[in-house]
This record gives C-alpha cells, sequence and structure tokens, in this order.
C-alpha cells in the first residue's frame, strides 16, 4: 500500500500537519471569493445587459429619427431588446443591491416591492415583444407607437427603481 | 456710480452694443445652462444650449468683421506684446488700454473657444439612457456620444475655471489698479486720457447679418443638421419625457 499521504511518487511523503494547514488556509479563503464573487458576476451580466438594451434602444430611436429609416437596423435592435427584455426579472437575486458594498444604481425599493419589480420587468418583455413584432410588419407608425409604448415601461421601472441621475 | 456719474465725462465709445449684449447673455445663460443640467431638465437645457451656440457663432463672426475692439486680429497680440504688458502691470506704467490688453485678448479667445467647444460637444452629448441628447447625437454611435457627454463635464469644469480666472482678474484690475472694467462693459463707455485713438466702430446692420448667419446655424443644427437632399430629424418620434 502506498503511503497515504504522499502527493507523488516522490521519495518524501508530505507530512500531514502541513497538509492540514494548507487545507486550513485554502478552504475558508476559495469560500470567501465564492461568495464575493458571485453578486459581482450578476452585476456585471446585468449592467451589461441593461448597457446593450440602451445602445439598440438609441439604435433604433436615432433611425426613427432619420428621413429615411433603415427597416433591417430597427428589426435587429428590436430583436436584441426582446432578447434581453426577459433577463430583467431575475437579474437582480438578493444580495446584488446596495448591501453588496459595489456601485449600482439599483434601489432597495427593487427587493422591498418584489411583486411590483415583478410586474414592471414583465411588462417589459411584453412591449419588447410587441415592438419586435412592429418591427418585423415594417409598419412606420406601428414601430413609433410600440417604441413609445417599450420606451415608457423603460422609464417607468426607472423612475421607481433606479437611483436618479 | 452715485452723483459722480453726471459729472463724469462721456468717455470714449469702446464696447460696441453687440459685445455688451454678446457678454452679458453669456453671464445669464451659464448660470441657467449649469441649473438646466444639474436638475434634468434637458429639454430646457437644449433650448439654451442653442442659443448659447447662436450666441458664439455671433461673437464669432463679429470677431471677423465687427468693431474694432471686438475682432481677433486687432486684440490677439504676439508673445513680445503680451510680455511688455505683463512687465508693464508689474511695474507702474499701467495705462489703460482702448480695448482689450494684450493678455486679455487670449482669455477673450480662450474663453469663447472654450465656449465653442462646449456648445459643439453639447449638440452630440446624451444622458445615461440616450433619452435626453443633442439634436446631432443621432448621427455617432452610443460609445461616440458617451466619450462626447464625458468631454462635455469636463468642458464645464474648465469653464468654471476659466471664468474664475476672469472674475478674479477683474477684481485684480479694480482693487490693486483701480481701474473699473466692468462698468465699460456696460455702458460701452469709459475716460481715456486726451488723444487716444478712438475705435471704429462697425455698423449695426452688419451684426443684424451676423445674427442672422448664427441664428440659422442653430435653427439647423436643431433640425438635427440635415445635409443637402436629406429630409431634416424626425420630430414626432415618441417624446424622450415619456420614454425612460
Amino acid at each position: 500500500m502506498p503511503p497515504l499521504l504522499s502527493l507523488s511518487t516522490g521519495e518524501k511523503p508530505v507530512k500531514l500537519p502541513l497538509l492540514i494547514s494548507l487545507a486550513a488556509l485554502t478552504v475558508p479563503a476559495t469560500a470567501m471569493v465564492a461568495v464575493a464573487a458571485a453578486p459581482v458576476a450578476v452585476m456585471k451580466a446585468r449592467h451589461h445587459n441593461f448597457e446593450n438594451m440602451g445602445r439598440a434602444m438609441k439604435v433604433l430611436f436615432d433611425q426613427l429619427r432619420k428621413g429615411a429609416p433603415n427597416f433591417k437596423v430597427i428589426q435587429a435592435s428590436a430583436n436584441t431588446l426582446a432578447a434581453s427584455a426577459p433577463r430583467v426579472g431575475s437579474d437582480f437575486p438578493k444580495g446584488s443591491g446596495p448591501e453588496s458594498g459595489r456601485k449600482t444604481d439599483a434601489l432597495p425599493a427593487i427587493w422591498e416591492r418584489q411583486a411590483e419589480f415583478a410586474k414592471a420587468a414583465g411588462q417589459l418583455v411584453v412591449t419588447t415583444k410587441a415592438l419586435q413584432a412592429a418591427a418585423a410588419s415594417g409598419d412606420l407608425a406601428r414601430i413609433k407607437a410600440a417604441a413609445g409604448q417599450a420606451g415608457s415601461t423603460c422609464k417607468g421601472c426607472h423612475d421607481q427603481f433606479r437611483k436618479p441621475h | 456710480m452715485r452723483a459722480v456719474s453726471s459729472a463724469r465725462a462721456p468717455g470714449t465709445k469702446l464696447w460696441d452694443l453687440p459685445v455688451r449684449l454678446v457678454h452679458w447673455s453669456f453671464v445669464a445663460l451659464l448660470p441657467l445652462l449649469w441649473w438646466s443640467a444639474e436638475e434634468g431638465r434637458l429639454d430646457l437645457h437644449r433650448t439654451l444650449g442653442l442659443v448659447m451656440l447662436a450666441l458664439v457663432a455671433f461673437r464669432l463672426l463679429w470677431g471677423l468683421v465687427g468693431s474694432e475692439t471686438a475682432r481677433f486680429a486687432v486684440f490677439l497680440r504676439g508673445p513680445r506684446a503680451v510680455a511688455a504688458y505683463v512687465r508693464g502691470l508689474r511695474g507702474c506704467t499701467h495705462a489703460p488700454v482702448v480695448g482689450h490688453n494684450p493678455l486679455g485678448g487670449w482669455s477673450v479667445l480662450a474663453l469663447l473657444g472654450l465656449l465653442a467647444v462646449q456648445v459643439t460637444l453639447g449638440l452630440f452629448a446624451q444622458d445615461t439612457d440616450a433619452v435626453q441628447s443633442g439634436p446631432l447625437n443621432y448621427r455617432v454611435s452610443w460609445d461616440t456620444a458617451k466619450a462626447l457627454s464625458a468631454a462635455h463635464e469636463v468642458g464645464f469644469n474648465l469653464i468654471l475655471g476659466f471664468t474664475a480666472l476672469h472674475l478674479a482678474a477683474i477684481v485684480w484690475y479694480r482693487v490693486v489698479r483701480r481701474d473699473d472694467l466692468v462698468r465699460p462693459m456696460l455702458t460701452g463707455k469709459r475716460a481715456f486720457p486726451a488723444g487716444v485713438a478712438v475705435p471704429k466702430l462697425a455698423p449695426l446692420w452688419r451684426a443684424g447679418v451676423c445674427a442672422a448667419l448664427a441664428g440659422a446655424l442653430a435653427w439647423w443644427l436643431s433640425l438635427g443638421g440635415p445635409l443637402p437632399g436629406e429630409a431634416p430629424a424626425a420630430q414626432d418620434v415618441p417624446s424622450a419625457a415619456e420614454y425612460m
């Protein structure tokens, strides 16, 4: 039977007390990192998602301002918005708010009034889907109306749940 | 002030009406622009910014074709003239200059240049969500607009700094040199020793032409700066106020 605590085929088996102390050092360290990393990852991903939506919204509205809008660009932006919107509802797990100690514009109201927040997030899914459908139709008046609806949903949520700028 | 004004010699007219109007409009507009941006009244900020742009454009044109004391070619002097003026300031040979002195001329250019850069940046700037934005914002990408918005904020701090310097200089002339620079900017006139050359003032109709050109520029930019053959930017896009 090979020595239990030998790490390799090396000559000297590693001494038990050293291994224990190494383990004692690593376990809490990795545990701490895991706890701290989770909210940061969530917060970064959600920030990225919101920025994506902001960009898409700008690209779409810029086209609406242009004399001759490019419907392909409008459709691509509407698709991005419709794809990003469903993430918002689940992007705010407990611990990813201001209490994380990280810089965030998320207000505690998100967690204090969870039902309202969930409803607002659901509304975003509905209005971005409608915008996607309008964009696919190529009907400019319909797109403008739907873009306004989606925009108001963004604003409605920002007004209640985001730190004012 | 007091009763002295009536007893005072009429003095020489050195600042024409357009220069004074533009100057005091800057004084009124800067705090309003600051306030409207801080309060998030960005619709108002955009309108005031376009007024500022027209004023700056007017002043730049007036610096080319306006009255003698308003012209860049007259008041922007070489390094030797500036150095000589500064030496004179330190000594006791300070004599009032009809118009901008060699140092003040560059200060005018710095302030006007900063304002020109600032209103240009503002044309492309946007808020956090690009909901509220300058009239040319739709022509640039999100990232470009973000960078220009950040520069727009830096620009304001620079303007604040130079304004503080401008005010400090006025106080210094008043206290140390007993030279009142504010009153002539209000009345356009001040007393000079006999025999100074009287600056040539440009006719007001010329100011009218410059104002019309500057106004047209601001109006064209407010429409998104449509190029020939291009339709102006649509104004029926869902209003920014109801979006985000």
